[in-house]
């Protein structure tokens, strides 16, 4: 990774940057953990961000509300060809985003996606079921590094993860490129590197930050950052949400007997 | 991930695509291969003992709950006959895929209640599962294609025999990451999804009693059919689990109380027998797909790269619709 002392400028000043927010001290006691100390994120979480639509920040259009967008400084860094490619994806957003076809959404688009996913826990992994599609990502905090042999197949990445205090921080690589960044046709390529940072700002609430670089498509790293609330509504659980079958699911089942 | 990835999705494909590609001839081989069911393959026994439901002696997670994590994969076959589980789908084209031994020679059927091993069903729904299954080779129309082979989640209890599966207990949940969908299975007591929620991997409750697992399984969209023979359920079906694992943590036995009363006759059960892998297992591309994972130290240590089915089926659409393209 050559870009790893820029990456690593870049993520020790989102973190300095978000000291700024709440009572650590007081957050720090309340927030749940594992036995082994180490915060526990498992439950059910969802951003209420407009984060999907648009990274970037934009007026109302007919296919998203208005918002400010999480991207830090507001503009993608594409290179000049990416940047072509980002604006026919823009105006073929309708039909050629891979969510219409409920494929996976991809790291980080799973995690700011508008529905739930469920984080599930133990010392050796961090489990994430994303409601759409059903997806399952495995984020290994067993000490264990990336594959040596990588071949661009995963759609989620692969995700390693190690403490820094009490936040989470994953390396994530090894993409395919069949997954967007949003709707509005912001994309990588198989080059895609994402470094993400999750941390409690309390027991209800995470601060998730991504840093993406990628080469073949941004002349430098970039930042995102998202809040996810926990789904507190009382037995409120996932619902699977196989929306890939909706092509073929009125074929099933046999109907029953008049 | 690593390179041995590719053919293990690519085999995943065939099987899942066997109707189309005519792929599934090669496993169909493959599991007949010398002396026919139980000896090779995929295929690893021809019987299996009786686990009793009773005390749990072995590890126990913080919760309390027996400690069943890993891999685990169905000991006898996968979901080509749901009856006659080493007999290869009746009607196969390729001779090759017909098993050469007797019935007495091969595996039992899952229906392990009643004791012929038949579905109870009724007549007008024996006459749909035949029709199923005489139309399985050669599906001329949309819904004689198992819905499998367009990577939908293979439901319940057919996940069961599909590949090799993973099991995480967390306190509170037992989840299932099945090779084509997971399951969440709450046991914390709360209470099922409101009725008119219809799934395709169904709505799971559970609880332990000693060394049993039991599930209580409703929300089924019975979507998902039992194997390619063409067994079916329709969604007011009723599915009790009782998954028995012995205390030395090796083995657990499947054992599913099925309730329809629009489609069987009475209540049939379904026994799948099912065994451990682990390190000291040679991953095989179909039980066990695990990839070695890169550990500082060296030490042998297998973890199941992301599940999501790509292969073959690119015009049916599901998850990840086109192979991904290679560099």
């Amino acid at each position: 990774m050559q870009h790893r002392s820029v990456l690593s400028g870049l993520v020790a000043s989102i973190a300095f940057a978000s000291l700024a927010v709440g009572s650590q001290a007081l957050a720090k006691e309340k927030i749940p953990r594992l036995p082994n100390g180490k915060p526990d994120f498992s439950g059910i979480w969802q951003t209420t961000s407009a984060a999907d639509y648009d990274l970037e920040p934009h007026s109302t259009r007919s296919d998203a509300p208005p918002s400010a967008g999480i991207v830090e400084g507001g503009v993608i860094p594409y290179l000049p060809a990416a940047l072509e490619q980002k604006k026919r994806n823009f105006a073929a957003r309708e039909t050629e985003d891979p969510r219409l076809k409920c494929w996976t959404l991809g790291t980080p688009r799973g995690i700011y996606y508008p529905e739930p996913f469920q984080v599930l826990q133990r010392e050796t992994d961090v489990t994430i079921v994303f409601q759409f599609g059903y997806s399952v990502r495995t984020l290994w905090t067993n000490d264990t590094l990336h594959p040596k042999v990588t071949d661009n197949e995963l759609y989620l990445g692969d995700s390693r993860g190690h403490w820094e205090g009490d936040t989470l921080v994953v390396d994530v690589t090894d993409f395919n490129e069949d997954t967007w960044l949003d709707r509005a046709g912001n994309f990588h390529s198989p080059k895609l590197h994402v470094i993400e940072k999750w941390r409690f700002l309390d027991e209800n609430t995470i601060d998730y930050q991504a840093t993406l670089e990628d080469p073949n498509v941004f002349s430098r790293p970039w930042n995102i950052g998202v809040i996810l609330h926990r789904h507190r509504e009382k037995n409120f659980q996932l619902i699977e949400n196989y929306c890939y079958t909706r092509d073929f699911d009125q074929y099933y089942p046999v109907p029953a007997k008049e | 991930m690593s390179h041995t990835i590719l053919p293990t999705v690519l085999r995943s494909a065939l099987l899942a695509a066997g109707v189309a590609a005519g792929a599934d001839s090669a496993i169909a081989q493959d599991a007949t291969a010398p002396g026919g069911g139980g000896g090779g393959g995929i295929q690893r026994e021809r019987s299996f003992p009786a686990i009793a439901s009773g005390k749990w002696t072995g590890k126990r997670l913080r919760d309390g709950q027996p400690d069943i994590q890993g891999q685990w994969s169905n000991t006898i076959a996968n979901h080509n006959n749901w009856t006659d589980p080493q007999g290869g789908v009746p009607g196969d084209p390729n001779p090759r895929a017909i098993p050469k031994t007797s019935r007495a020679e091969r595996a039992p059927s899952r229906v392990s209640d009643p004791p012929d091993g038949q579905v109870p069903f009724q007549p007008w729904a024996r006459a749909v599962q035949q029709d199923l299954l005489a139309n399985f080779h050669n599906p001329t129309r949309p819904e004689y294609v198992e819905p499998l082979a367009r990577c939908a989640p293979a439901g319940v209890p057919k996940s069961f025999t599909w590949h090799g599966f993973e099991i995480r207990q967390y306190p509170g949940i037992v989840l299932i990451l099945f090779n084509s969908g997971s399951r969440l299975i709450y046991i914390d007591g709360r209470p099922h999804l409101p009725e008119s929620i219809k799934l395709w991997n169904a709505d799971s409750r559970g609880h332990w009693e000693g060394n049993t697992l039991i599930v209580d399984v409703t929300n089924n969209n019975a979507k998902a059919r039992f194997a390619r023979t063409g067994e079916f359920a329709s969604d007011k079906v009723h599915i009790e689990e009782r998954y028995v694992f012995d205390n030395g943590g090796q083995r657990f036995n499947y054992v599913a109380t099925i309730t329809d009363p629009t489609v069987y006759t009475r209540s049939w059960t379904a026994t799948i027998p099912v065994r451990r892998y682990t390190e000291k297992d040679e991953p095989d591309g179909w039980h066990y797909e695990v990839e070695v994972a890169n550990t500082k130290d060296g030490h042998l240590q297998h973890e199941h790269p992301e599940r999501i089915c790509v292969e073959n089926n690119g015009p049916f659409g599901q998850v990840a619709v086109a192979p991904p393209k290679k560099k």
